[in-house]
């Protein structure tokens, strides 16, 4: 009988403490009173720029006593698996960081909340690129955030012993520049004048834009797919000859595996296309080699029109409020104080990437560091601008089209015929 | 004859069988209840884990649920729409072929090579039987994701100790070797990768069984002038017949679902000759956003897999009826 009081007891004291913990808080609330504001960034800004980030943080807490900023940091492979789980089971973040090919899928759904651009700072100096992946069908959908162009980033003293003179001012000059180091150095077989991955998709296209040829057209509201065309075609048979003869990079991987600023590191490489950030990376004491500070340079990539560079992918970011928040007016808040002219002048400069509003352009220009990669963004080009575009890039067509002109396995033409079909089938679905 | 037990009169003895009402008393009822009771509450949690998530997965095969409806959480019924469109993509009978594929070599390979394996480690002195197993274990303790960026780097391009070994080795220039530029290469190393983890179970098992084969027979058949090859045959084999009828439909359930090594070899990102069923599943729902779709694909995979489990199932209910 006592065992029986005594179970029994415990049993109650047991319920007693669940139900009052159960009742106290709920999955996802954090201590009562306290809002929590979550906001989904990349891990770019974790490493590049994380004082910037926390100086936004600060703002709204100190404005709003009693709000929690929480920031949590994704990676480009999978965050958007994680946003749609996230959508699926009601537990969407407040701000979410997405690239400025990946909006126009989002808007399309009507996942983000329409935005008034006139309550964000600098809205009428934002980039055109950027802005441009923010507007869908007339309306505002997310705040540009910060963009990237990408220029030719080079060893300055393998070019000198190379008897290299200028900077290559055409596409021609540029062959001929890195013929010029793979005699030089080419004997060593992890040498390349031009690192180049096969699966680059970035750099390759910059290619076809330059010779007129586009990724895909819009007629009488469909999508054709024109990378099949002759202009597109001449483009990816002069990129396979520069990369056959100046690269001796993998053709089955892509320009973030490995890191290419990390082989160009390594000291094999004479140059490479990138990013601005890929230059301090390159430097970076614990993954890169200190060792080349000075000895680096960058231009943009030249056209085959001589004194005109080639078209760079203007990549970027942009903020959205996904609709689902409980707390849209914070979220506004919070990007205001992130995308304000102080803030974005200070990630400018620490993180070198190029400021979302033409206002702050004069930064980069007076850079050595950083006016190669603004010059580059006078010539730019963009994926199109289809809510299928993103899936394109899922599915990888671009990709498997340069590995199969690469290796060989098929001649370029049909490789870029049999891509030009998959994505007018893919922009046209659903 | 004592008092205490009366005796009965013989005719009154063919009175005695009992009389149906005795058959259905409550206790009987209650016995053959028993068992019933007892795998309820395990069934239970099976279907809650097991069968909820199952039928939302048929439920979202019959409907279109792309991106919008993740934001509206309500599906657009469409029947078997997905169905039909999924039968009718080359690509699919494409991936459909190439698992198949996959799973046959892969099985095959698991299966002998467990057994050469295991009769080897029947026939090793303890020390090196001790090492032997140590090894297979630890491979099989290994976490997928890790053991496979392992293997990843080992066959890199750049830097794989794999190409630096062969050129070594004399075998010819290895070097920026890319094995997966040719599908067959890079399936042969995805292969590798997959029997290499899934061979410790096998082996093991096998092992296990053979201890299990009466020594007397084997040695009556050597005595007889029986070779290894005809010990196996005549005698391993039929003995063991049974685990290896269940370590095979296992395999193929297992080989067929493969999608943790396709999909990190291939760095996240496979090109379409790397897909398998599970991995086009996957990307046409995670990537693409066509959940019905994927979800129709999966269910298929999951009817294939009933049929072959069917035979794992039966022969398990065999194996008790004759014991």
């Amino acid at each position: 009988m006592k065992a029986r009081y005594i179970a029994a007891g415990c049993l109650a004291a047991a319920l007693a403490v669940i139900a009052s913990t159960a009742s106290a808080q709920r999955v996802g609330e954090p201590r009562t009173g306290a809002t929590k504001l979550r906001i989904w960034l990349q891990t770019d800004a974790q490493a590049n720029w994380p004082k910037v980030v926390a100086a936004a943080n600060a703002a709204v807490e100190r404005k709003h006593p009693g709000v929690e900023v929480s920031v949590e940091y994704q990676t480009w492979g999978n965050h958007l698996t994680k946003f749609d789980a996230a959508l699926a089971g009601g537990t969407a973040p407040d701000v979410i960081e997405m690239g400025n090919t990946e909006t126009t899928k989002y808007m399309a759904a009507h996942v983000f909340q329409p935005l008034k651009a006139k309550k964000y700072p600098n809205s009428r100096t934002w980039l055109r690129g950027l802005r441009d992946s923010c507007r869908f069908k007339g309306k505002l959908y997310c705040v540009p955030y910060y963009a990237g162009a990408r220029a030719v980033i080079y060893r300055k003293d393998l070019y000198k012993k190379a008897k290299i003179k200028h900077k290559p001012k055409s596409l021609k000059e540029f062959t001929a520049a890195g013929k010029k180091l793979m005699k030089k150095y080419g004997g060593d077989a992890d040498f390349s004048a031009l690192y180049f991955p096969g699966k680059y998709w970035y750099a390759s296209m910059s290619f076809v834009y330059d010779y007129g040829g586009r990724i895909a057209v819009l007629k009488h509201g469909k999508w054709r797919g024109t990378l099949g065309k002759p202009k597109a075609v001449r483009a990816l048979k002069k990129l396979k000859s520069v990369v056959r003869s100046l690269s001796r990079a993998s053709r089955t991987t892509d320009e973030a595996t490995p890191q290419q600023a990390l082989v160009f590191a390594k000291g094999k490489v004479g140059s490479f296309i990138g990013n601005g950030w890929e230059w301090p990376y390159a430097l970076d004491p614990k993954v890169g080699n200190p060792g080349l500070a000075g000895k680096i340079g960058a231009y943009p990539m030249p056209s085959h029109i001589k004194g005109r560079y080639m078209p760079t992918f203007l990549g970027g970011s942009d903020l959205a409020i996904p609709a689902p928040s409980r707390h849209k007016p914070l979220a506004a808040e919070w990007i205001r104080a992130f995308t304000s002219t102080k803030s974005e002048r200070k990630l400018a400069k620490v993180g070198k990437v190029i400021p979302n509003t033409t206002k702050l352009a004069n930064i980069n220009r007076s850079n050595p560091q950083l006016a190669p990669f603004a010059k580059a963004a006078k010539y730019s080009w963009f994926v199109p601008t289809s809510p299928n575009w993103v899936n394109v890039e899922s599915a990888n067509v671009l990709q498997n089209m340069l590995v199969t002109i690469f290796t060989g396995r098929s001649s370029v033409k049909q490789a870029a015929k049999h891509a030009s079909s998959q994505i007018t089938q893919i922009l046209n679905a659903g | 004859m004592s008092e205490r037990f009366p005796a009965v009169p013989a005719p009154a003895a063919e009175l005695l069988p009992p009389r149906p009402r005795r058959r259905f008393r409550a206790d009987r009822i209650a016995g053959r209840l028993v068992p019933y009771g007892l795998v309820v509450p395990a069934a239970a949690v099976i279907c809650a884990v097991l069968g909820y998530p199952l039928y939302l997965l048929g439920k979202l095969s019959l409907e279109k649920y792309d991106l919008e409806q993740v934001l509206t959480r309500k599906g657009v019924w469409v029947g078997a729409a997905n169905y039909t469109k999924v039968l009718g993509d080359s690509e699919f009978w494409h991936v459909v072929g190439r698992t198949l594929i996959f799973t046959t070599v892969n099985v095959s390979l698991t299966m002998v090579l467990g057994t050469l394996i295991a009769l080897l480690l029947a026939a090793l002195g303890r020390f090196m039987r001790l090492l032997l197993t140590t090894g297979l274990v630890l491979v099989w303790a290994m976490p997928v994701v890790v053991s496979v960026n392992i293997w990843l780097w080992m066959v890199d391009y750049e830097f794989g100790v794999a190409n630096w070994t062969l050129s070594h080795l004399g075998l010819g220039s290895f070097r920026h070797h890319d094995w997966f530029v040719n599908p067959w290469s890079g399936w042969g190393v995805i292969t590798a990768v997959v029997v290499w983890g899934a061979l410790p179970f096998v082996a093991i098992t096998i092992y296990a069984g053979l201890t299990q084969v009466p020594e007397e027979l084997v040695e009556a058949a050597a005595i007889d002038g029986a070779g290894g090859w005809r010990v196996f045959r005549d005698i391993t084999f039929p003995i063991l017949k049974p685990i290896f009828i269940i370590l095979t439909s296992l395999s193929i359930i297992w080989d067929f679902q493969v999608f943790n090594q396709v999909w990190l070899m291939r760095d996240q990102r496979p090109t379409s000759d790397y897909y398998l069923m599970s991995v086009y599943s996957f990307v046409e729902s995670f990537k693409i956003s066509h959940y019905g779709l994927g979800s129709a694909i999966a269910l298929i995979m999951v009817a294939t897999m009933l049929v072959v489990s069917f035979v794992y199932v039966r022969q398990m209910v065999k194996l008790g009826e004759v014991r």
